[in-house]
């Protein structure tokens, strides 16, 4: 399990570090493609507020996870 | 008589415990309904306060403000937190549901656009980030100062009390607008009677004042205060130290954020998606809603108190994984009860009727036509035509294709598809009680009592507010994102679950593989 536990924890990692290239990408795509007021509005809100919060929280739980912070669970 | 004195004792704290629950739940509950009628009125709230001449972009402003409203709430999670774990639970909620009420007494008494412009939506803006910010310190002194004065062994139970709040808050919420609405009539409630709901809530505060006023701190803080064990820093302590921090991770990523999606989805997009995508009529959706909140909220006791026999985890994987599989059936057959498309038309019945009129410089087209279907459900659609009555601003208009007619769509279901989408919004609300009910009592377990109001709150509001508060957001993207053309249906009216979908499925395999399904290893001492 503990190895499970670890293996889990780089794809943890690689989701977090991969969320933040992808939605910038297609925030750009979008905006460019329509440059509107809600276009604006609904990327800036995922930019500033939800891609930060996914990424490094989910960063820092595969980090811990992959150095076995998570085996043994109180 | 070791036994008589044993059962007074044992009854004397379930009489304690009972009401501790009681008045903890009430404010809580009312900061739940304070909270909730901003979004339930959300539409109205659009047309109030920001500018009319781009409706999706005044929704989208609204949506935005309800979503700053959610992301407003970790923040308040950390300052209220902070202070409750350094001064007590009890003032400190106390705190919070007088800026809460304060606030929504004045969004009641806020002008709209028209009268003060640019102000209005801000001020608005301003008064809604304190109401976040004071849900953000409440649920955390809330589900802590029970969970301090539950015995072990029911902390699941009591504590679910407390996780019955939020859907009763929300049935409140519905059930006071909807009352005014019948009362005054669709015209004035959209003129002014909007504003009584938010009104009423000075009301409530008061009454859950004065009951929080005469409750006493809990019993755990006092005695930690007592042996100066205290935090100085409650915020160092919860996300600078490696064991807290890892504890607060997964707290967010293996239960709150799927736990807030699914809320949200159960509650929130069920009602969005009645009345904008099956165009369900605004009383009965509401109707749907609330029937189906009331049949499922004793569901928050009785998965609570079975998470003290069987752990917390289990069921709240449970409530995740089922939620994640069946919610595009069930979104599927709602679509497809409210289908006219699906539907055969008494075409005998139908009627067009069509009225001008002159209003200032415009000319008024309003064409109200009515259907009725093979299976008893009826349909009305309002199309409302403004042009105005100078040919040259007319050709001006039409040339920048303003010139769009405003429809209002309302079906009307048959008693037969009411009661099954009753059932079908009751399923989605099982499926929040199984994730909700446990984890008051999961979070309060796994945080030591020094930091445990600040460490629990940050994760349960940034799954709540930030993963549960962006569906209404996030899904209406979705679905956009599969229109062909601007007035055309969408390809795929379900494409919004896509992201309650996914953040729940994720959330789940973080679940089962970190969390511990132990109860009761509470730190206390």
């Amino acid at each position: 399990m503990s190895a499970i536990k670890k293996l889990f924890g780089i794809v943890w990692s690689l989701m977090g570090i991969g969320i933040v290239p992808m939605v910038i990408m297609q925030a750009m795509k979008e905006i460019a493609a329509k440059p509107s007021e809600e276009n604006w509005i609904f990327w800036s809100i995922v930019i500033v507020v939800l891609m930060p919060i996914i990424a490094f929280s989910l960063i820092i739980f595969g980090v811990f996870a992959l150095k076995g912070e998570y085996d043994v669970i109180k | 008589m070791a036994q008589n004195v044993r059962n007074v004792s044992q009854t004397e704290e379930v009489s304690s415990t009972r009401r501790v629950i009681a008045a903890s739940s009430v404010g809580t509950l009312i900061e739940w309904y304070d909270f909730y009628i901003f979004g339930t009125l959300a539409k109205i709230i659009s047309e109030q306060f920001f500018p009319k001449d781009n409706p999706t972009a005044a929704l989208l402003a609204t949506l935005a403000t309800f979503a700053a409203g959610f992301v407003i709430r970790p923040f308040g999670a950390l300052f209220f937190g902070r202070l409750g774990d350094i001064i007590g639970r009890k003032y400190t909620f106390l705190v919070t549901l007088v800026i809460m009420g304060g606030s929504t007494f004045a969004i009641g008494l806020v002008p709209g656009y028209k009268t003060i412009g640019f102000f209005a939506p801000a001020i608005v803006f301003v008064l809604r980030l304190l109401q976040g910010l004071a849900l953000g310190g409440e649920y955390g002194g809330a589900a802590t100062y029970v969970a301090e004065h539950s015995p072990a062994g029911h902390r699941g139970f009591w504590t679910s009390f407390i996780q019955t709040t939020a859907t009763l808050g929300l049935f409140l919420a519905l059930g006071v607008i909807l009352i005014v609405r019948q009362t005054l009539g669709v015209e004035t409630f959209s003129d002014w009677g909007w504003r009584i709901p938010f009104i009423l809530s000075s009301l409530l505060v008061g009454v859950s004042v004065f009951i929080r006023m005469k409750m006493s701190e809990s019993p755990m803080f006092v005695k930690m205060k007592k042996e100066g064990k205290t935090s100085a820093n409650p915020l160092a302590e919860s996300f600078k130290q490696k064991d807290n921090l890892k504890m607060v991770l997964i707290a967010l990523l293996g239960a709150t954020a799927g736990q807030g999606v699914v809320w949200y989805t159960g509650q929130f997009y069920a009602l969005s998606f009645l009345q904008n995508a099956c165009n369900v009529e605004f009383v009965q959706s509401n109707l749907i809603i609330s029937i189906a909140l009331l049949i499922g909220t004793p569901f928050f006791i009785v998965f609570g108190a079975l998470s003290d026999k069987i752990g917390r985890k289990y069921i709240m994987m449970a409530g995740m994984i089922i939620a994640v599989i069946a919610y595009r059936p069930i979104y599927t057959v709602m679509y497809n009860e409210a289908d006219l498309k699906t539907k055969t038309e008494v075409v005998e019945k139908t009627t067009v009727e069509i009225k001008e009129a002159v209003k200032g410089t415009d000319n008024v087209t309003t064409t109200v036509t009515k259907k009725t279907f093979a299976d008893g459900t009826t349909y009305k659609e309002t199309k409302n035509e403004t042009v105005p009555l100078d040919a040259a601003k007319k050709a001006e208009l039409a040339a920048a294709g303003k010139l769009k007619p405003e429809t209002k769509k309302e079906t009307t279901l048959p008693q037969a598809i009411y009661y099954k989408m009753i059932g079908l919004v009751f399923v989605q609300v099982l499926f929040v009680t199984m994730v909700y009910g446990p984890i008051a009592a999961f979070l309060v377990e796994i945080f030591p009592t020094r930091i445990r109001y600040t460490s629990m709150s940050l994760p349960y509001h940034i799954g709540n507010g930030v993963f549960g508060g962006l569906v209404p957001l996030i899904s209406t993207r979705l679905v956009e994102a599969t229109r062909p053309a601007p007035g055309l249906p969408p390809a795929d009216p379900l494409a919004g679950l896509w992201y309650p979908i996914l953040i729940a499925s994720v959330s789940f395999v973080i679940g089962m593989l970190y969390i511990s399904n132990k109860t009761n290893n509470m730190d206390v001492e």
